[in-house]
């Protein structure tokens, strides 16, 4: 074959493809589902990408059709010299464009947190904590702040936004919160069959940046708990807290009083939260009002 | 609503977890791959050959120091990096400062210094010990290849052809230029990066964590159990302190050390991009190298945590 016919058919190749991606993106911006995927704050990158990446697929149509056949070279980068080659490539970056377009886009469940290991006490008590929330190092003093606030409420509600600081700040000081009312939301997990009786967690996915690293966090119902739902039910667990031996670790369990099944949340994972405390306030100012 | 019996929808689940895993890895690193291959691309047009090299340090020691801060300089993600190292080699930058940039960059950055300080609240010396042994590890390993390797071991030679005759032809100038070289570099990357996203979604959806946590119970066993996670798991640098945090009360803080560490600097995404960069023989040496120091300066960094 012709060599420069050949290197303009790859770049137009090329040029389509980056298009596609380019529209992908836009697709899943237009239906406010990159969140599935990506944490806000990498959201805000990705966005920007389809940018990029019409300019370059532009430059690429533009030297496929109209470069002088003498510039035309792949003396730095090779391009692949077979068909077999080229369609292996080309194959290969048309495969996360047709997932991503023809299946329908879903949220981590309990599939993935019984894969990853469900993460039921995040920070371990230390003993000898005699006074009520006081850190024992500067670097607790945000958790010890937010139990404090936790502790006053009536009954204590789990905000999304702040879900895995209340869970560690609760965890924390685990002793002082037994008996406490609380109110949680999240999806029904079931722990898969092993030893006993099946146990149920309610669990959110915590996203740093991307799925990769998405971790599940849930608080454990108490065992023998009857549940009829189905796991990855989104519910709404009211209850008292206890303490409890859970494979041999003391965890902070919910005896239920009462189990909702409830609508999916519009953002289906939680995220970190720079200064929980000062979050804490501006959601009880918001209830208020 | 229609209803799925358990046979029907168990397979679904996974499915469905394999695409939110594989399309979460391959969109959080576009950005950084494009931001890699636009830098490398502008290096490329408009920074003349040896113009780099001026910039360098002569002597090997301030050398290898001005390869661990360049990090700091370039906050890139380790997926941006080999890219933009590529074109730092050939614009004269010397290898064994090339590989420091590639293995202390995603670490010793401002932007996962704060990420790890907040994932381990109550163990701040956790955040202080991966920069220093990230340092001492790229530091190390930088000394061994200046006095090891001779050869360049690169794939793939550019020539030197003269580059101005090339950027004259190229339709739209100069501008253009550089876009073409950019989706080039986004090609010759790319394919490494969506294998690497297949294989980390594949375990990540297949593989159970818990039932493979027994390795871990043995004596150092923990160390390999933590470095084989951060290899297959390929998370990014600023977001695996936090994954590591969980495992804080289950193994020693050295082995999350091994984790933190090994992560970023090898993983199964960037080599295969090393791989495509170095030769065969190279890229192997090299991960033997950060494998060994890794686990030796964890082990003998938890003696002092």
């Amino acid at each position: 074959m012709n060599h420069s016919r050949s290197i303009r058919l790859h770049y137009l190749f090329r040029a389509v493809i980056l298009l596609a991606f380019a529209l992908y993106i836009g697709h899943l911006v237009q239906q406010d589902a990159l969140h599935y995927y990506v944490a806000p704050k990498l959201a805000r990158w990705i966005r920007l990408c389809p940018v990029p990446l019409c300019l370059m697929a532009l430059s690429l149509g533009l030297q496929a059709v109209l470069g002088r056949s003498a510039a035309l070279c792949d003396c730095e980068h090779r391009l692949p010299r077979s068909g077999l080659g080229s369609s292996a490539l080309y194959g290969l970056f048309l495969l996360p464009l047709l997932l991503g377009f023809l299946l329908p886009d879903r949220a981590l469940g309990s599939a993935a947190a019984a894969k990853k290991g469900i993460v039921l006490s995040y920070t371990a008590a230390e003993p000898g904590n005699g006074a009520k929330f006081t850190p024992s190092n500067p670097y607790e003093a945000e958790f010890a702040e937010l139990a404090g606030k936790l502790y006053e409420q009536p009954v204590i509600p789990v905000h999304s936004e702040i879900f895995s600081e209340t869970l560690g700040a609760m965890n924390l000081y685990k002793s002082q919160f037994e008996g406490k009312e609380i109110t949680v939301s999240g999806f029904l997990y079931r722990e898969p069959q092993g030893a006993g009786q099946p146990g149920y967690a309610v669990s959110r996915f915590l996203v740093q940046c991307c799925t990769a690293d998405a971790t599940p966090f849930g608080i454990l119902l108490q065992p023998g708990t009857q549940i009829s739902l189905p796991a990855d039910t989104w519910i709404e667990v009211r209850g008292k807290l206890h303490v409890a031996l859970f494979e041999g670790v003391e965890t902070l369990q919910i005896a239920p009083e009462r189990i909702t099944a409830m609508a999916a949340p519009s953002t289906p994972y939680v995220y970190t939260n720079a200064d929980a405390a000062a979050a804490w306030e501006e959601l009880q100012r918001a209830d208020i009002k | 609503m229609t209803t799925f019996t358990p046979f029907t929808l168990w397979p679904l689940l996974f499915s469905d977890t394999f695409k939110t895993s594989f399309l979460g890895i391959l969109l959080e690193a576009l950005p950084f791959v494009l931001l890699g291959a636009l830098l490398s691309s502008l290096l490329r047009v408009f920074v003349p050959d040896e113009m780099i090299s001026r910039w360098i340090p002569r002597r090997p020691l301030p050398a290898i120091l001005f390869g661990c801060l360049l990090g700091i300089l370039f906050p890139v993600c380790e997926c941006g990096m080999i890219p933009l190292v590529r074109r730092l080699i050939h614009k004269g930058m010397p290898l064994y400062v090339a590989i420091v940039f590639i293995l202390s960059g995603p670490i010793i950055n401002p932007v996962v210094y704060g990420a790890t300080l907040m994932a381990f609240r109550s163990h701040p010396e956790l955040a202080y010990t991966r920069m220093g042994l990230a340092f001492v590890v790229a530091a190390l390993i930088g000394l061994i290849l200046y006095a090891t390797v001779r050869k360049s071991p690169l794939r793939l030679s550019i020539r030197r052809e003269g580059s101005e005759v090339h950027q004259a032809d190229t339709r739209g100038g100069r501008v253009a230029a550089v876009l073409v070289h950019t989706s080039d570099e986004f090609f010759e990357m790319g394919k490494y990066l969506i294998i690497g996203c297949l294989l980390t979604a594949g375990i990540q959806t297949f593989m159970n964590q818990g039932s493979l946590s027994a390795i871990g119970e043995r004596p150092l066993g923990s160390y390999v159990f933590m470095m084989g996670l951060s290899f297959v798991l390929s998370l990014c640098s600023t977001s695996d302190a936090f994954v590591a945090s969980t495992f804080l009360h289950v193994f020693p803080a050295g082995s999350l050390l091994a984790f933190m560490v090994l992560g970023p600097m090898l993983d199964f995404k960037n080599s295969l991009m090393l791989l495509s960069l170095f030769k065969t023989r190279f890229a192997l040496y090299l991960f033997f190298l950060i494998i060994a120091t890794v686990f030796t300066g964890s082990v003998l960094a938890s003696l002092w945590l």
